[in-house]
Order: structure tokens, then sequence, then C-alpha cells
């Protein structure tokens, strides 16, 4: 069964700024699927229409068999929302808040009690319980915001950006979390994330967006075998950029290649061959070289063939590579 | 592509339906004890809106009662405590805790919550007006503990607290409208300035008839000039149906226009 579909589903603000383009989504029941694109991609514009906080402005989309247009009120029962910026009340303790949300959510006070408790422990902040959230920490605050989502024990979760701003530790905490609700609780959590990594680990099935439209979807194991190559990418100094287009453009066994700033990305058919075969051909010619890597595909090179550009931070977070080998 | 067919028995059975008056009553409840708490829990936020008032019934009791006495005013204090009181329940914090829930991501949670959006609304309002019958409670005491006498009596008095906090509630429309409207504090915040034309251009420091020239026009079309009258009528004059029954009429229409605007810019927000 579907959790979620949406058909031609579309936001324009005023003015003609088309945040999202009519895009057509489905996400099956007890799937986490994430969805990939930079800042500015209209994620979580999607998000705020899927979770009935902005009415989209054409299309349709049903969430967990509900119309979000027509039938909010059942959509808001049914799911938890964890957005970007964790929303809470600072004056509060993190149990009162738990509470309120249970009782807004139709529980009772007494099963609103309990299930505040329970989220406490299960989030690790059971020892801060009783103090205001304005003491707490962003990590803290970044869990009980996932507690307060989870506290009326949603059949969908939507996480906007869930680990943004987390150390690497609190990141690592949250994944868990997500793979344990979804593995053990059977919950379908749809996430959107500018963090190939997250995407990669944690998602059943992806989507990437960009300038509102989604480019390419699929598991992430398809969407990787979909690029069928190896992938060496080269950087270079000021200078050296277009000589090497020009030599490599004619190297044997490569099927495309995608200049970036200061760098060549190259789609290849043997990577270990070919890396060395870069490296003869450049030096050969004069040509100085940065940083020279090989590797199987990942999502930032599916990310990168489907929109042309790397998403933010995706440099950093590539394997070692030979540095200086010109 | 065509759309799953789906029913509404697909959610959760345990979670009643909160589509009733009694559900979004409670909703309004929960909302409205949590904006008391944040009051209780924030005391330098209230402090403001008794001190003035009772700083202001104080200063002009004693510059000005000798005046007010050649004049032929001879309850200066009567006169005096309706604009202290209206200083005391416009206080310029409405709207101030939603602003605050709308810049933190608060607003969203709450919006993503089953309950009725009204609520969300209805409950920041019935807090407020419990917030402003305290102040306007408080500062009534102390001006009788210090010798004000009332015509009306306990009864009046009462009526006077009632009728002062119904204003405060009306004119916390428009706190509520720019809060929900603009999402911006400090936009909330510069309603106080609103409240200057219609709180000097009025009856506040002396009667209509000794009004003279543009002040006297002015404070004629001012609705605040029928709402001290109301209330000056009970502390002053005994009970003139005319004056009370018109004082209720103005706070009616005046809350009905800034409540309708708030909830038109609730709308608006959650479109």
């Amino acid at each position: 069964m579907l959790a979620l579909e949406t058909e031609r589903l579309r936001k324009e603000y005023d003015g003609g700024i088309v945040a999202v383009a009519g895009i057509d989504l489905q996400v099956e029941e007890g799937q986490v699927f994430a969805f990939l694109g930079p800042n500015g991609a209209g994620k979580t514009t999607t998000v705020r229409m899927l979770t009935t906080l902005l009415r989209p402005t054409s299309g349709r989309a049903t969430v967990v068999g509900f119309d979000v247009y027509k039938q909010q009120h059942d959509v808001r029962r049914s799911i938890g929302v964890a957005l970007q910026e964790a929303g809470l009340d600072a004056l509060a303790t993190g149990r009162e808040l738990l509470e309120l949300q249970g009782k807004l959510c139709g529980l009772g006070a007494a099963e609103s009690r309990r299930r505040a408790g329970e989220m406490l422990e299960l989030v690790g902040l059971i020892d801060a319980a009783d103090r205001q959230v304005k003491t707490y920490s962003g990590g803290m605050k970044r869990r009980l915001d996932l507690a307060s989502a989870l506290v009326h024990e949603p059949r969908m979760l939507f996480l906007d950006e869930p680990t943004e701003g987390l150390d690497p530790a609190s990141r690592q905490a949250v994944w868990q979390e997500v793979q344990r609700l979804n593995k053990q609780m059977g919950m379908t959590v749809f996430l959107t994330t500018h963090y190939l990594e997250e995407a990669d680990r944690l998602a059943d099935r992806l989507a990437i967006i960009d300038h509102g439209n989604i480019v390419v979807e699929g598991t992430p194991a398809e969407l990787k075998a979909s690029i069928g190559a190896d992938v060496v990418s080269v950087t270079f100094g000021d200078s050296g950029l277009d000589a090497a287009r020009t030599l490599l453009a004619e190297m044997p066994g490569l099927r495309e290649m995608r200049p970036e700033a200061n760098s060549l990305t190259l789609f290849v058919d043997n990577g270990t061959q070919a890396v060395a075969q870069v490296i003869r051909m450049l030096d050969a010619a004069g040509i100085e070289m940065g940083h020279v890597t090989v590797s199987h595909p990942s999502l930032d090179e599916v990310f990168l063939q489907a929109t042309g550009s790397r998403l933010e931070g995706a440099e950093a977070a590539r394997g070692g590579g030979i540095d200086g080998a010109g | 592509m065509a759309l799953a067919e789906t029913t509404a028995t697909a959610t959760r059975e345990a979670l009643p339906a909160w589509n009733t008056w009694r559900q979004a009553l409670r909703a309004t409840m929960l909302l409205s004890a949590r904006e008391v708490r944040l009051a209780v829990r924030t005391p330098a936020y209230l402090l403001p809106n008794l001190i003035v008032p009772i700083f202001f019934y104080f200063i002009m009791l004693g510059s000005l009662k000798g005046f007010a006495s050649q004049a032929g005013l001879a309850n200066w204090e009567g006169f005096l405590l309706p604009m202290s009181l209206i200083f005391a329940v416009q206080g310029g914090s409405a709207g101030l805790n939603m602003v605050s829930d709308i810049e933190s991501g608060y607003f969203d949670k709450l919006l993503l919550t089953p309950a009725s959006r009204m609520s969300l609304l209805v409950g920041a309002m019935a807090a407020d007006f419990f917030r402003i019958m305290a102040q306007a409670t408080i500062v009534l005491l102390v001006a009788v503990v210090a010798g004000l006498h009332f015509e009306t009596g306990i009864l009046g008095a009462i009526v006077m607290v009632i009728l002062a906090s119904c204003f405060g509630l009306a004119y916390s429309g428009i706190g509520f409208t720019v809060a929900l409207k603009t999402g911006n504090a400090q936009a909330t915040q510069s309603m106080w300035f609103l409240f200057m034309p219609f709180m000097f251009l009025t009856t506040m420091f002396a009667p209509k008839e000794a009004l003279s020239g543009w002040l006297s026009t002015a404070a004629t079309v001012n609705p605040m000039t029928y709402v001290l009258q109301g209330l000056r009528s009970l502390s002053m004059e005994g009970w003139d149906a005319g004056d009370i029954g018109t004082s209720i009429l103005t706070i009616f229409v005046w809350a009905s226009i800034s409540i309708s605007m708030a909830f038109l810019a609730l709308r608006g927000r959650v479109r």
C-alpha cells in the first residue's frame, strides 16, 4: 500500500516564484524515503505541503490515504513531523512539552503522561525531563523535537533535515533512531536531507530534487548502478583545466567528462587503469595536477550526473586520493 | 497516474475524532493553560502592566487634585481610575507570546497537531483575558485601599473590571492581528504606539466640556471616549444605563472588528 502519493504537486509563491514545479512521488508503506537536494531546491516546501502547513497551488497529494487539502485533520492525526528548526516552547519543561503535545493529538491525560515518559527515555532525556527547554543544548532540543513528533504513535514520520547542525555523535544517534523506528515499528519515514551519506545510509528509495523538479528517483543501489562506470576526479591549480579537458577527451574508456570550477570528473570503464593513464597523459603534457581520486560511483556522482553540479559539502565527504600526483 | 483509493478508516482507531466542539474546547483550555504558565514563568513581563497604571494614578492624583477640586470635580479619584484601568488592560503585550511561538517555530508545531486551528487563537485570547482581568483587579484594589470612593459600590467595581477587561480583549485583537500577519515581534510591540492617539485624544485628563477646538472634535469621534465615559459613570455617577450601554456597544463593535481581523490573519497564515 502507498503511504504517500503526489500527482503534479506544485507550489508557486507570489511573484511567480516556483518552489515546487509539479512533482509525482510514490512512497510505499514501511519505507524510508529520502528527498535529496541542495538548499532552495524545494524540499522544505514539499514537506510543508505534505504536512498541511502550506496549501499547494495545484496538484494533489495523499498521505496515509488522506488528501492533504481536503482531509487535513486526518492527515495531522496520522503523522509526526520534525521540521528543520526544532520548534519548541523554551519556557516549558521537556515533560510538559511532550504531555501537551500528546493531549493536543487526542491522547488522554494519563496516556499523555505515560507516553511522554516513554519518549523521554527513548531519546535519552529522562534526566533533563523537568528542566526548561531553554537550558537544553542543540542536540537535546533536536531529540526532544523528534520525541514530540512520536508521542502520539504516528503512522508516518516526516523529518526535515533531521541532522542539520548536529555533531557526528548526535547525527549517528538520530540515524539509529530512524532505523529503529522503521525496522522495529514499521513506521514509514519521509526525510529531506542534503547529506548524501545520510540518504545512502538510511533510504530504501530516494528522489533528487533540483529547482523544484525531481530529476532522478530510485533505490540508492539502482541509482549508483545506473552510472555503470568508475569515477576518476582530478583537481587542478589556477591553470591546466582547459588543456586537460581537451587532452583527456581522447582517452580510451572514457564515457563522460564533467568539468567543474577547478576539477574534472571522468566516468570511465575501469577506474584502476584509467587513473594511471590520466596521470601519465597529464604528466607527459606538463599539466600540473592537485589531487586525483578513483572511486566506485556514489550518490555524489549520481547527483552530479543528474543535476550537473555537486551538493555543497560533498567534496569534503569524498574519499581519499593521491595528493600532488602531477 | 491515479491516486490510490482510500478511506478514512485507514487511520488508527485509538485516536478519537477531533472535530467536535468538545474537543476544540479541550484544546482551547490546554493552550490557555499553557499561556498562563508562560505568564507565571515570566513575571518581569507582567510587572510594567501593573506599575505604569498605578504610577500614573498616584502622580495624577497628587499633582492635579487641587486643580480638579477648584474646577468642581469632587471625585478626582473616580475620574482617574478608568484611565489607569485602560492602561492596565491594554498593556501592549497582546500577541507577543504568539509571535514568539511563530519566530521559534513552535507555532508550526501546534499547527501540525489535530487541534482546531481556531483553538490556537481562542486559547491565547482567553489566557490574555484572565491576565488582563487580574491586572485590572489589582489596580482597582490599590486605588480603593488608597481611598477611592466608588459610587456604585462593590457590584459597580466588579462591572467596571469586567468592562475594562472586555475592552482589553477587544484591544488585544489588534496585537494578535499584527502578530499573525507579520510574525514579527518588533512590529507587534510597536502597536503600543497606536494606543497613544486612542488614549490621549480623548477625555483622559479632563471632562469633555473642558476640551476645546480640535481636541474636542477628536474626542467626540474617538471610541475610547465612550469606553471611558461608561467606566467613569460607574465610579463617579451611579448606574447610568445610557453611558454604560454606549460603553458596552463601543467595546462590542471594537471587539467584533479586531477579533475578526485576528481570525482572518490566522486563516491567512495557515493557507
